[in-house]
């Protein structure tokens, strides 16, 4: 399939970004990304911001500024009360408030299940964003929220989450990737990409491959919700887990000392999971220290990027 | 071999439909049906995870996992607090909510005072298991109820019918003790020094 093109698009379909980036004018370029998705939490409120939350992450990924988004619906109005629409509504409006990103308008259909998401335009300085495919030796990867969602988002459609994890993780995917992206813009970050579907190592996966770098993971390192090891062992890791895992498995060759358990959490598909930062190796504490500093107080250098051509990732 | 088909679902409803029938009636052997490999990785951890030892195959387009030995977990092969010397193990049988025949008044009243009695045995009184109408003791609003509860913490094993729970629709109400089979129950009478049968 080709795709139209011109001379502006900076990023497009064939490079598979984030978000598509495209060239208004020598110091300005507009980002966009759309994303939607079904309901991962009971609250409609709180599913409003997440949803949210996660379609305003791709712009900060691609290291630019959120500015309008448009309501994606599609809702059951036969078999449920309109008032859930409301409440899904205010929790995106309250997540554009706090991103200070303004609602421009929107679309809804009707659907015999329930989805919301956005259509978000931001901008960036067009010799200044950031894709994945960028990674630099001597690179250090930083990530900024921990992983596990997927799998207690699994145990929580089973009903045997307790209220006080579901809140916990509830407000983990609401949190806005802002303040990370904000951070980040004063170091000398190479590429960076945020966690979702594919999990860490998909995304990183993703990063490495046409790099003509590999890299090295230290899972030790890696950010963890503690509930998600209990639950994986319970055997309620998500079916995109081992989707993730049988697809990208080829590119990654685990220390035997690395489990079982630990291997499905670094495949396991996050829902508006952290960003994920290759920056220069000499910067990385002192991005780690900043990025604390601003409450951001899980992120970890993770792993680094190193010379060998073969493009695979290592996992310690 | 208890066989569960969870075909046509997705994670983590295989797992949970395994756990809901472990906890209805401890299995020794169990083989779990799925139709994807995930829900098989994922049953196989659960089944590990509670003591089983599990074997993976792929039958056509299905996935199965057998579990063995998982009754582990459960009374019938517990090694017991069994020869400590100078106790036995006195298994009581109770398979009526009420005591002898002729009143049934009286015969009520008996039987809530041979539960609360039955104390008297002291360390010896090692397993109580209810079957057919005596599951009724074990349900919300039974006059022993907190006795038999106070026996369970004491570490006196309470092992009560799940077909007879399930004949009389109680299943849901039970308040105290394991829900168990006749295998169980077989294997208890053979481990006990005296059964006493009511």
């Amino acid at each position: 399939m080709t795709f139209p093109t011109d001379e502006n698009v900076l990023v497009g379909l064939d490079r598979a970004d984030d978000a598509g980036v495209y060239r208004l004018s020598d110091d300005l370029a507009l980002i966009q990304t759309v994303d939607f998705f079904t309901p991962i939490v009971d609250d409609p409120y709180w599913f409003g911001q997440i949803a949210a939350a996660n379609a305003l992450s791709d712009v900060y990924a691609m290291g630019g500024v959120p500015k309008t988004a448009m309501n994606l619906v599609g809702f059951p109005l036969k078999t449920m009360d309109i008032s859930i629409l409301r409440q899904i509504i205010q929790g995106g409006i309250d997540k554009m408030v706090e991103a200070q990103v303004v609602l421009v308008g929107g679309h809804s259909v009707e659907d015999s299940e329930l989805k919301y998401g956005l259509s978000v335009t931001g901008f960036v300085h067009p010799e200044r964003f950031l894709v994945k495919k960028n990674l630099k030796q001597g690179d250090a990867l930083i990530l900024t929220k921990p992983l596990g969602t997927g799998i207690i988002n699994t145990a929580i459609k089973g009903g045997l989450a307790s209220d006080e994890l579901i809140e916990r993780v509830t407000r983990l995917m609401a949190a806005l990737n802002r303040s990370a992206a904000e951070v980040m813009a004063a170091y000398p970050v190479h590429a960076c990409t945020d966690i979702t579907g594919f999990g860490l190592l998909g995304h990183l996966a993703e990063m490495v491959c046409g790099s003509g770098h590999s890299l090295l993971v230290q899972s030790a390192k890696v950010p963890i919700l503690p509930e998600a090891s209990e639950y994986a062992a319970m055997g309620l890791v998500p079916a995109g887990a081992y989707h993730n895992k049988t697809f990208r498995e080829h590119m990654v060759s685990f220390e035997a000392s690395v489990d079982a358990l630990m291997r499905d959490i670094l495949f396991d598909p996050q829902t508006s999971g952290g960003l994920l930062i290759s920056v220069a190796g000499e910067r990385a504490e002192a991005l780690v220290a900043d990025l604390m500093a601003k409450g951001i107080d899980q992120a970890a250098v993770i792993g680094s990027v190193i010379a060998d051509p073969s493009e695979k990732i290592f996992v310690q | 071999m208890k066989e569960v088909d969870a075909r046509g679902l997705s994670c983590p409803a295989p797992v949970l439909q395994t756990k809901a029938i472990l906890e209805q009636e401890p299995l020794d052997t169990i083989k779990v049906i799925v139709d994807n490999a995930a829900s098989q990785q994922n049953v196989d951890r659960f089944l590990k995870s509670q003591g089983f030892e599990t074997a993976l195959a792929k039958e056509g387009e299905d996935f199965t996992i057998v579990g063995k030995g998982g009754a582990k977990s459960t009374p019938q092969m517990d090694p017991a607090p069994a020869s400590k010397s100078g106790v036995q193990q006195i298994m009581v049988m109770c398979t009526t909510d009420r005591m002898g025949f002729g009143d049934d008044e009286l015969g009520l009243k008996l039987m809530v005072n041979f539960i609360r009695t039955l104390k008297e045995m002291g360390p010896d009184l090692w397993r109580l298991v209810l079957v057919n109408n005596g599951v009724k003791l074990a349900i919300e609003g039974s006059a022993v109820l907190s006795e038999l509860q106070a026996y369970e913490k004491e570490g006196i094993t309470i092992l009560v019918c799940g077909t007879c729970l399930e004949h009389f629709k109680l299943l849901e109400r039970k308040q105290v003790g394991i829900t168990t089979n006749m295998l169980d129950i077989v294997t208890a009478m053979q481990l006990a020094d005296k059964v006493i049968s009511i």
